[in-house]
């Protein structure tokens, strides 16, 4: 008999209480904004942290977590806490550790709004940041300086897809007592359990495989409770006394789901980037088939590389499962069941020829969203990553040719018959 | 906190509020591998009812210098080492498995200041199989996923709990991981003094036990029951597994609440 529950088993039930009362088998939407306290010993209680429970709906919610609890499982953290949107993740998670003056090591091979964040807005609160080369360890280690505080990076980077030695990562930040955060949509669990390679937060857009269905947006901030935040006095909004809150020590009273609580405790009352009840439902729907949506993404992915690998049309394909892409074997190595479902390619011709195929494909839908259960097409260059400069758009991988395939789980040869159209389309620019 | 005991640096939690000696005092003690972080959904609510907690890491533990101790015995006089170095009086003691041990060897050799014991999920003796001990020595990872494995009931095990968002599982499995479980069992498996222990106890005792425990079987709990003092209280929480401080807050809370605050009650 295995210790514990296994990833698809926990991927249906994890989190959930059944309802006593009635009996519901799918996770009730509790849709309110507060919950009466049976007595005020009860309600001073919740208020002080003495107890768990929920007070109101910017805090926490039962539904939401149910989720909080299932995707803290998924990934094997101690603790994770749902917010609005990825974006709202990332803010939260690096708001919790960062202050004014400090300083942030990241990848520049990420997410346009994470860049965005931290080269724009984040700067306008005296917090500073060093894009480097994910894949350049050396380079990553010296841009270590004395106030930083966080490495942060995405495993499979947007849209640039190389991929990063998560391990040799966390060795540095090991060595320099940095908690390393990973940017988690793009590989989700069911690919990488990044806290087992050493990172010590995740953040997740929901909204993304997860959630899978295109219907609800959503983030997470996963607690790895692997990292000793009172090891040196360089991670004070943990380990020092919080005033709003009777003088809390997270760290010395809730260990390994401080940075957690610490969010909980000051970013959904303070700044209240909360979820909706209904959307956290939606998401939970979703991760019920999380692997077997994943398995087809993949199966799917693997017939339109071979697809596309051998089409006149394409001058280039991207995915670190090609054998000569630069982080095949760091792909091998972290993601043994395939590295994820998002394809960029080149199609001769151009931008304009770009232009064509993407107006011309009528099954895969243009838009700004990846991970959907559908196919989905993209020109990052003039949408995702269209405000950040041309040097930042090299650091991150992008070329004006670049088309941005999320693979869906549609039989794949439909897939390539609507390709095709955008390929004859495509031609009269070659 | 941080104090100095034997030229060791030791650590306790204080449930929020600066510990004073003038105060009654909840003395907490964690169980195998565990630590202080075990009793965070209990010490904060006697800490803001003019209780002084403490939550302790003993030696070796988390955030308490080593190295750790052999014997259940060493550990009940590390605890009243503890006690007369803070001067701390009315004592009531909450212990978890191995933690009942330390508390009882504490409370029988020691009963001056013991206003009230409480013994969580145990029996006077906890012998542990040569499997999990020889693990717990050459194999921790396997040591550590068996006791987390048995040591939560359904609700640890399906991610449940009263925390939004907390994975007791593996918030059990960090902390344990990182401590010397393979100590604690060996002094667990070769302490024999429980019984007498128990029945020596001055003060009035309360006994939760688990319905699904696995680690410490009602059967072995009953036992200590029988062992303790006529005045002794007994609770069974039904649905629950070995962590039950973790995994039915409310009930153990309302339980020790109601003891402690009779047998100990703050001026």
């Amino acid at each position: 008999m295995a210790d514990f529950l296994s990833f698809d088993t926990l991927s249906l039930h994890a989190g959930q209480t059944l309802d006593k009362e009635f009996g519901s088998r799918a996770q009730p939407i509790h849709q309110t904004t507060s919950y009466v306290f049976p007595d005020t010993d009860t309600a001073s209680s919740l208020f002080n942290l003495e107890r768990g429970g929920h007070v109101y709906n910017r805090i926490s919610n039962p539904t939401i977590g149910v989720l909080e609890q299932r995707v803290a499982a998924l990934e094997g953290g101690s603790a994770s806490v749902c917010v609005s949107s990825g974006m709202s993740a990332v803010f939260c998670a690096l708001t919790a550790i960062v202050s004014q003056g400090d300083h942030v090591v990241a990848s520049a091979n990420m997410y346009g709004g994470n860049i965005s964040l931290l080269k724009n807005t984040l700067p306008r609160f005296g917090i500073t940041t060093t894009f480097v080369d994910p894949t350049d360890l050396k380079s990553l280690e010296s841009a270590i300086q004395e106030n930083t505080k966080i490495v942060f990076g995405e495993l499979i980077g947007n849209p640039g897809l190389s991929i990063m030695d998560i391990e040799g990562v966390a060795k540095i930040c090991k060595k320099n007592h940095l908690p390393l955060m990973i940017d988690g949509t793009f590989n989700t669990p069911y690919l990488c359990r990044c806290f087992e390679h050493g990172a010590n937060i995740i953040v997740h857009s929901l909204t993304k495989w997860m959630g899978g269905h295109g219907t609800s947006i959503g983030g997470a901030v996963v607690d790895g409770g692997n990292f000793d935040w009172g090891l040196n006095n360089n991670f004070p909004t943990l380990t020092e006394a919080y005033a709003p809150f009777t003088g809390i020590n997270f760290w010395e009273e809730f260990g390994p789901s401080a940075f957690a609580t610490r969010i909980r405790a000051e970013a959904m009352r303070d700044i209240g980037p909360s979820m909706s009840p209904m959307n956290a439902f939606l998401l939970l729907q979703g991760i019920e088939t999380l692997s077997l949506r994943m398995d087809k993404h993949l199966s799917n992915t693997k017939a339109l590389l071979e697809y596309l690998s051998n089409h006149d049309q394409v001058s280039w394909v991207n995915h670190p499962d090609l054998p000569d892409h630069d982080s095949h074997q760091m792909a091998k190595k972290y993601m043994p069941k395939g590295a994820g479902s998002i394809i960029t390619f080149g199609v001769k011709g151009g931008r304009d020829a770009g232009k064509a195929f993407i107006e011309n494909v009528k099954l895969a839908s243009h838009l700004a969203n990846v991970g959907d259960a559908k196919t989905l097409i993209i020109h990052p260059a003039t949408t995702t990553h269209s405000r950040i400069d041309a040097e930042a758009l090299i650091a991150a991988g992008i070329t004006e040719d670049m088309v941005r395939i999320s693979v869906g789980i549609e039989d794949v040869s439909d897939i390539q018959d609507d390709f095709n159209k955008g390929f004859r389309a495509a031609k009269k620019f070659c | 906190m941080y104090i100095e005991i034997n030229k060791k640096k030791v650590f306790a939690s204080t449930g929020g509020k600066p510990f004073t000696k003038d105060q009654p005092l909840v003395l907490f003690i964690h169980g195998s591998g565990l630590d202080h972080t075990f009793w965070g959904l209990h010490s904060r609510f006697f800490a803001f009812r003019n209780y002084s907690v403490l939550c302790l890491d003993t030696p070796g533990h988390t955030n308490s210098d080593g190295p750790a101790l052999n014997s259940i015995e060493e550990m009940g006089d590390w605890v009243n080492d503890v006690i007369t170095h803070l001067d701390a009086k009315q004592i009531s003691i909450v212990g978890h498995s191995q933690g009942c041990l330390v508390g009882m060897e504490y409370a029988s050799r020691y009963p001056e200041k013991i206003m009230s014991v409480s013994l969580i999920t145990s029996g006077y003796e906890t012998p542990v199989n040569s499997f999990l001990l020889d693990a717990a020595e050459n194999n921790p990872e396997i040591a550590v996923n068996k006791m987390i494995s048995w040591g939560f009931g359904e609700a640890g095990h399906m991610f449940q709990g009263t925390i939004p968002g907390n994975s007791m599982l593996v918030g059990g499995y960090k902390t344990m991981f990182k401590n010397p479980l393979h100590i604690d069992l060996h002094a667990c498996n070769n302490y024999k003094g429980g019984k007498k222990a128990a029945s020596s106890i001055k003060a009035p005792c309360q006994l939760i036990l688990a319905g699904k425990d696995l680690m410490a079987p009602r059967k072995s709990g009953m036992a200590l029951a029988d062992a303790l003092p006529q005045t002794r209280e007994l609770h069974v929480i039904d649905d629950c597994g070995h962590m039950l401080p973790l995994e039915s807050p409310n009930e153990c809370r309302n339980l020790l609440k109601n003891f402690i605050f009779s047998n100990n009650p703050t001026g």
